[in-house]
């Protein structure tokens, strides 16, 4: 594994820190100039055609899945061939043009105390070894390049992640551990420094060793207060996994309004969930929660989750990974420009996963790995 | 104590540095400074403090170190904790590259004893660190641990401790099967600490070679963390190696008398035999006044190996000092930089070269490439093992 190789960074002497190697990346410019669009469907056909053809370039970065949880209790499985037991298996990928997708390793209730460290190295294994034992359709990436290299290989990228907070049992060391199991994205709740009352110090100490590691914080059910205070602090953009519109939709995963100006002044990624509970019953109310946020935080902040194998119950047409092209039809159909579509699908979560990179590539060259302890900071 | 053969050991040690299967520094400094490693920079001497550094390494001849990522047995959060000790060693790694080399295969080892910096290889001590699970093991592996040794001092529910109580009197089912999946894997089987009867049957379960990271032979010195002979004898067939601990409690009988007459001590005054409370240490102190404690020696570890060479063989062996894991050291072997007083005993003793250099590396390195060829014979058979041990020990 990449991350296990010797790197031989020396380490910055404290006064030495105008001497800084030749090899620190340049900061990238504040906006970059957007390549023009090139169009890729013909308007003369249908919807749904059209659909088809702008993912086939542009396919789905599917941003919460469940499956490892749901694979744990089954006897046996076939996802090469097509498994009827869970709604992701390869073919159906493959059908709805998904390119990339982020396997959930959050714990059930009741296995997110003493056990949730162990319990969360079972499923990074758990998930190592489905993707090890279909070459052919799943490959695991680690970083926005792999992504683009797996999906030249024409295989749909697992990136590991989300984990729910505690499963760093409150210390940086656990999570470094965990990153270089290949962790890439922590949800930020369920532990005593990042609750209802937002993040302590040792939170915020938290996101930076996340920061200097490029794993990507998911704020999908954090308080207000968590939200607005990542938003503050992390170098890198965030995430929610799984939000849709507060405005349209009261669930407490769903974001209010002044929360999604904020995730698009702070150029984070809300990813809609395709559930029924968050969205509503019907394509069309996937749809008006796309448009909402979109409207909102802007086209580069919005994204989707199809959250399947997840326990949750799905809008209507949208029932498995294969859903997708419907989904785009719909958004076609309202007059959603092609380029926006592949911000929606692909380009977003590259962007993001990328900055995690880059983020972490220029922190490591500065910080020394944090030494804190919860006890010292949150006493 | 300074043998005339003292010039020729360093000089062997240069082409054939010492593979030492056991060291306790990350612990230390978990105990010391809670990992702050500014507190104890390794580049310096850390003499006051600690049995390891690194210029203490170099003068001693190391060219590869098993770092153990030990922790306590009878605490809940065993992976927690070893999850923080492995990262320990890679946050050693990062801050000293031009010394420390991860080393997660025998080619690795090579490499970095020809670019003369010391191979960092990880163990985890006690089964209590996979928390009976195979999936975190592999976790456990994939993060770089390379050998498990199956118990601490207490037995784990599917293995016995040398110093505990007879449980399920060996390996119970799940415990073979760690076994096995640690031969899949390739990660070494480690059985120091264990009872003789997990030794037996973990050498009638494995396919691959096992090590014993630090222990010495129980026929020179009766102590249970000893190895029997019995089983020494069978490490030949096995392909694996015992790795000669300097702990003065194990290795010198007198030492194993006078530890027992303290503990003993201990407990007629109303203490624990591991107490550290002041009281406690006041006991101790006072035993201590009236019995002088008996110093193990240079000559006391070769004494174990000479006779362990008789019974397992030249190949079998290696060294395994503990250092940071023990509180009394044998004189000459006071610390990391000991080794080649060691060597030099050997040379007084007749040892070849050509002996010395198994026991130094060539064994450790053999004996960690034939667990990679095994493990990969194995996974083109098998997949990762999904046994539970419910579903194996009911």
């Amino acid at each position: 594994m990449a991350d296990l190789q010797d790197d031989l960074h020396t380490a910055t002497e404290l006064g030495e820190l105008d001497d800084l190697p030749e090899s620190l990346p340049e900061p990238l410019p504040e906006s970059v100039p957007a390549e023009p669009y090139a169009p890729v469907a013909d308007p003369g056909t249908s919807p749904l055609e059209r659909a088809h053809a702008i993912l086939g370039v542009h396919p789905v970065a599917d941003g919460y899945n469940g499956l490892p949880w749901a694979l744990r209790h089954l006897p046996w499985y076939d996802l090469e061939l097509g498994e009827s037991a869970v709604d992701t298996d390869v073919p159906r990928l493959r059908e709805g043009h998904v390119g990339a997708l982020l396997w959930s390793l959050h714990l059930p209730e009741g296995l997110d105390g003493d056990r949730a460290v162990g319990a969360t190295l079972e499923q990074l294994d758990l998930v190592k070894t489905v993707v090890r034992a279909y070459p052919e359709g799943l490959r695991l990436a680690y970083t926005a390049g792999q992504i683009t290299d797996v999906r030249h290989c024409g295989r749909v990228s697992v990136l590991l992640g989300p984990a729910g907070a505690a499963a760093l049992g409150d210390s940086l060391g656990i999570l470094r551990s965990l990153h270089a199991l290949g962790l890439r994205a922590l949800t930020l709740t369920g532990a005593t420094w990042a609750s209802e009352a937002g993040l302590t110090r040792f939170g915020e100490e938290v996101l930076r060793e996340m920061n200097r590691l490029g794993v990507v914080a998911d704020l999908s059910g954090a308080s207000a207060d968590t939200v607005r205070r990542v938003f503050a602090v992390s170098k890198a953009p965030a995430l929610c996994t799984r939000s849709a519109a507060r405005a349209l939709r009261p669930h407490p995963a769903n974001l209010p309004d002044d929360l999604l100006a904020e995730l698009g002044e702070a150029k984070g990624l809300c990813m809609v969930p395709l559930t029924a509970e968050q969205t509503g019953p019907t394509v069309r109310d996937v749809a008006d929660h796309l448009d909402h946020v979109r409207r909102v935080a802007g086209a580069e902040c919005v994204g989707v989750s199809g959250t399947f194998d997840a326990g949750t119950a799905h809008p209507q047409e949208l029932g498995d990974a294969s859903c997708y092209p419907h989904l785009i039809a719909e958004l076609l159909r309202r007059g959603w420009p092609e380029a926006d579509i592949a911000l929606l699908t692909w380009g977003n979560v590259q962007r993001v996963l990328r900055s995690a990179d880059f983020t972490a590539r220029a922190a490591q060259l500065r910080r020394e790995p944090s030494t804190a302890k919860i006890a010292d900071l949150d006493g | 104590m300074t043998s005339p053969s003292l010039a020729e050991a360093r000089e062997l040690l240069r082409e054939f540095p010492v593979v030492d299967g056991h060291n306790d520094l990350p612990w230390a400094l978990r105990e010391q400074v809670r990992y702050d490693l500014d507190a104890r920079d390794l580049a310096g001497h850390q003499n006051a403090h600690l049995h390891t550094d690194i210029p203490r390494l170099r003068e001693g001849g190391v060219g590869a170190q098993y770092w153990s990522v030990y922790v306590r047995s009878d605490l809940p959060d065993a992976v927690p904790a070893t999850l923080e000790q492995i990262d320990c060693v890679r946050q050693l790694l990062a801050r000293h590259p031009q010394d420390l080399r991860q080393a997660l295969t025998a080619a690795d080892m090579e490499a970095a004893r020809a670019e003369g910096r010391i191979a960092s290889l990880m163990g985890a001590e006690g089964g209590h660190s996979i928390a009976n699970s195979l999936g975190t093991l592999r976790g456990l592996y994939a993060l770089g641990v390379r050998y498990l040794t199956l118990t601490h001092n207490d037995n784990v529910a599917w293995a016995d401790s040398a110093t505990d109580e007879p449980g399920v009197g060996g390996l119970s089912a799940f415990g073979r099967e760690v076994v096995r999946e640690m031969n899949r894997e390739g990660m070494l089987v480690d059985l120091s600490h264990v009872a003789a009867t997990t030794m037996r049957d973990a050498l009638d379960t494995s396919s691959a070679p096992v090590i014993f990271s630090h222990s010495s032979s129980r026929a020179v010195c009766d102590h249970p963390r000893n190895i029997p002979d019995d089983v020494l004898e069978r490490l030949p067939a096995n392909g694996g190696m015992a790795m000669v601990t300097f702990v003065p409690k194990f290795v010198l009988q007198a030492a194993v008398d006078w530890t027992a007459a303290a503990d003993e001590n201990m407990r007629a005054h109303g203490f624990h035999h591991l107490a550290t409370t002041a009281e406690a240490m006041k006991v101790h102190r006072a035993f201590e006044e009236r019995t002088p404690r008996p110093v193990a020696t240079v000559s006391t570890v070769a004494d174990h190996l000479d006779h362990m060479r008789e019974v397992a063989g030249i190949d079998h062996l290696g060294i395994g000092g503990d250092y940071d894991g023990t509180a009394f050291t044998p004189d000459g072997l006071n610390d990391v930089s000991g080794y080649p007083n060691l060597i030099a005993e050997l040379l007084d003793r007749g040892w070849s070269t050509s002996d010395l250099a198994k026991l130094t590396w060539q064994n450790a390195v053999r004996v960690l490439g034939a667990a990679e060829d095994v493990a990969r014979d194995l996974q083109a058979t098998r997949g990762p093992s999904c046994a539970t041990i419910e579903s194996l020990d009911g």
